[in-house]
C-alpha cells in the first residue's frame, strides 16, 4: 500500500518541517504483550480527518494518545511542537469528545458546560457556555440534569464540552453515536464550519458515510497500523491491482462497449439488465479516453459513474488486504 | 484547590445512595448514645468511651472514609468522567489535592460530627471533653484514612476490595493478634490520639499505642500516601479500546 505514511522515511521528513498542529513520529504503544498501535507516523493540519478502522484496530488508543491521555511506548506525540503527555497546557489547544458515554449525570447541560468552561479558565464562562448550547441545539434541555438526556443529547452535550473553549484541535471518538438523523447532519455540518475556520478536526467513526461526507481526509488504521492515509478517491485509485467499476449510460451502450473492449486498460466490459459496466485497471486512463472512445464511435454520452469509489469500497479493500 | 473539581466532587459524593447508609450509620451512633442516656443505667463516661472507640472509630471512620476515599478519584475513573477533569489545562497535584480535601470534609462531616454529638448525648464524667477529644482524633483519623484510600484507588480499580480488606482483615483481625501490626493500624493510632486529647479529663480508656509511635507513623504513612496519589494521577493514563 504505496499511500501509508512509512515510519522511518517520515519520520526524517516530518523533522524538516514547522510543527503541525498534530504530529505522530514512529508511534507505538503496548499494553504487556499486545501491541495496539504499532510504529504510526503521520501529521494533521487544519480540516477534516475521518480515523478508520475495525473495531479493536487502534483508533481510540491513537485518539487518546493524541489527546495526551495516554503515553506513547515508542514514538513522540506533539500538539504544536508539544508533547502531548504529561502537559496540561495541551489541553487550551485541545477539545475531546471521548467515546464513552458517562458524563455527570447529576448535573444540568448547563451547569455541565458552564463547569467545562470554567475549568479550562476562560474569562466568561457563562457566555461561552451558551454559545456552545447554541451551537448544538441544546437550549431548551440546558436546564434538565444530563442523566434525563437522551444519548444524542449527551453526544451533543459532549461535542459543546469540547469546543466550549473555541480550541484549535478537536479529536471525536464517534462523535454521532445515538444521533438521529438531523442532528447528524446539524453536527456534521457544524464540524465542517469550524475546520473552515482553520482547526484540525480527527475524528473516528465506523459509519463510512459519515466520513466521507465530513472527512477531506481519512487514515486507514488495521490491527495498529495505518493502512493508509489522504484523500480516500486518490487512495482507491492507487489500489492499481484491483479494477475501478464504472457504469456508464449512452446513446448505444452496446457500440460503446465494443469500442472500449479494445483499450488495454480495460480489463472487462458487460451489458448487464441494460446497464453497460466496464472494469479498468487504470482510473485515470479510463475517465480520460472513455469520451474521446465514444466520440470515435458515434455515441452520445450520458452518465458516467465509477461505482466503486465510495469509502466503503476502500475501507473493505484495505481490511481484506 | 479548584472550586468547579470541589463542587463536582461533593455532589458527585453525596448523591450516591451509599451516602445515605452512611448518613444512617452515623444516626445510629447518636441514637444508641441518647438511648443509654434515657435508660436507667444513665450517663457512664466508661460507656461513653466505650461507644465512641468501638461504634464511632473502629466502625463509622473507617466505613466512611473507605466509601469517601475510593469515591473521590477511583470511581470517577471508572465511570469514565475523570477525562473531564483530565483533560483540561489544570495541574494533577491540584485534582488530587481538591479531591482529598473534599473526601476529608465529607468524612469529617459524617465521623467527627456524629461522634462529637454522641459523646455529649451519652454524657458522664467530664463527657464534653470526651466527645471533643474522640471528634478531633476522629478528624485526623479520617484525614489519614482518606489519603490512604485516595492513593488506593489510583494503584488498583479495586481499591474498595482493598481498603475493605485493610480495615477488617488488618485493624480488625491481626490488629487484635499480633501487637506489632497495630503500628500500621490507623484505628490505632486514631485511638491514641483521642487519648491523648480526652485522657486528662477522664481516665476511662487506654489506646494500645504510645502517642509518640502513632504520630510519627501517622505522619509518614500520610506523606507516603499523598506522594504517592501525586505521582499517580501525575503519569494516570486513560486508555482507549485495547485490541
Amino acid at each position: 500500500m504505496n499511500v501509508a505514511t512509512g515510519p522511518s522515511a517520515t519520520a526524517a521528513s516530518l523533522e524538516a518541517r514547522p510543527p503541525a498542529p498534530v504530529e505522530l513520529s514512529g508511534v507505538s504503544r503496548w499494553y504487556g504483550n499486545v501491541v495496539a498501535v504499532n510504529e504510526v507516523s503521520f501529521r494533521l493540519e487544519p480540516g477534516v480527518t475521518g480515523l478508520l478502522g475495525p473495531n479493536g484496530a487502534g483508533k481510540s488508543t491513537l485518539l487518546h494518545l493524541i489527546a495526551g491521555l495516554l503515553a506513547p511506548s515508542a514514538g513522540s506525540v506533539t500538539i504544536s511542537g508539544r508533547s502531548a503527555f504529561g502537559d496540561p497546557g495541551v489541553y487550551r489547544e485541545i477539545g475531546l469528545v471521548p467515546e464513552r458515554e458517562t458524563v455527570y449525570s447529576f448535573l444540568t447541560g448547563r451547569e455541565f458546560l458552564e463547569a467545562n468552561a470554567k475549568l479550562q479558565g476562560l474569562p466568561d464562562p457563562a457566555s461561552a457556555a451558551q454559545r456552545a448550547i447554541a451551537e448544538v441545539e441544546l437550549t431548551d434541555a440546558q436546564d434538565r440534569p444530563l442523566g434525563g438526556y437522551s444519548k444524542g443529547m449527551r453526544q451533543r452535550a459532549k461535542v459543546a464540552a469540547a469546543f466550549v473553549h473555541d480550541p484549535r484541535i478537536l479529536l471525536l471518538d464517534e462523535p454521532f453515536n445515538g444521533m438521529d438523523p438531523r442532528q447528524r447532519l446539524h453536527t456534521m455540518g457544524f464540524l465542517r464550519r469550524l475546520a473552515e475556520e482553520g482547526r484540525t478536526i480527527l475524528f473516528s467513526s465506523h459509519i463510512l458515510e459519515e466520513v466521507e461526507r465530513v472527512a477531506d481526509r481519512v487514515l486507514v488504521v488495521i490491527a495498529g497500523r495505518l493502512a493508509a492515509s489522504g484523500d480516500f478517491r486518490a487512495i482507491r485509485r492507487l489500489m492499481t491491482d484491483r479494477p475501478h467499476t464504472f457504469t456508464l449510460r449512452s446513446s448505444n451502450d452496446r457500440r460503446l462497449a465494443a469500442q472500449l473492449v479494445g483499450e488495454p486498460f480495460v480489463t472487462g466490459v458487460t451489458l448487464e439488465d441494460g446497464l453497460l459496466v466496464a472494469r479498468a485497471a487504470d482510473f485515470g486512463a479510463f475517465s480520460r479516453a472513455v469520451a474521446a472512445r465514444a466520440r470515435e464511435a458515434d455515441v452520445t454520452l450520458y452518465e458516467v459513474l465509477p461505482t466503486d469509489e465510495s469509502l466503503e469500497s476502500v475501507f473493505s479493500y484495505l481490511v481484506r488486504g | 484547590m479548584n472550586a468547579v473539581i470541589a463542587r463536582i466532587t461533593l455532589r458527585q459524593l453525596l448523591s450516591r445512595r451509599r451516602t445515605l447508609l452512611l448518613v444512617a450509620l452515623s444516626a445510629v451512633v447518636v441514637l444508641v448514645a441518647i438511648l443509654r442516656r434515657l435508660s436507667p443505667s444513665g450517663a457512664d463516661a466508661k460507656f461513653t468511651a466505650d461507644l465512641l472507640s468501638t461504634l464511632g472509630i473502629a466502625t463509622l471512620m473507617p466505613l466512611v472514609a473507605l466509601i469517601f476515599g475510593t469515591g473521590a478519584i477511583g470511581a470517577e475513573l471508572e465511570e469514565g468522567t475523570a477525562v473531564y477533569i483530565l483533560a483540561k489545562p489544570i495541574r494533577r497535584w491540584v485534582v488530587v489535592a481538591t479531591k482529598l480535601v473534599i473526601a476529608v470534609g465529607c468524612s469529617i462531616a459524617l465521623t467527627s460530627l456524629p461522634i462529637l454529638v454522641a459523646g455529649i448525648m451519652a454524657g458522664g464524667d467530664g463527657s464534653g471533653r470526651l466527645a471533643i477529644g474522640f471528634a478531633v482524633a476522629s478528624a485526623i483519623g479520617s484525614a489519614l484514612y482518606c489519603a490512604i484510600f485516595v492513593a488506593l484507588s489510583l494503584v488498583t480499580s479495586r481499591a474498595f476490595i482493598w481498603g475493605l480488606g485493610y480495615v477488617l482483615v488488618w485493624e480488625g483481625f491481626l490488629a487484635g493478634l499480633f501487637t506489632g501490626t497495630r503500628t500500621l493500624s490507623v484505628r490505632e493510632h486514631t485511638l491514641a490520639f483521642a487519648q491523648a486529647l480526652a485522657n486528662p479529663a477522664a481516665n476511662v480508656f487506654k489506646a494500645d499505642l504510645p502517642l509518640g509511635t502513632a504520630v510519627v507513623v501517622a505522619a509518614v504513612v500520610a506523606v507516603v500516601a499523598v506522594t504517592i496519589a501525586l505521582r499517580r494521577l501525575a503519569r494516570i493514563e486513560i486508555a482507549g479500546e485495547i485490541v
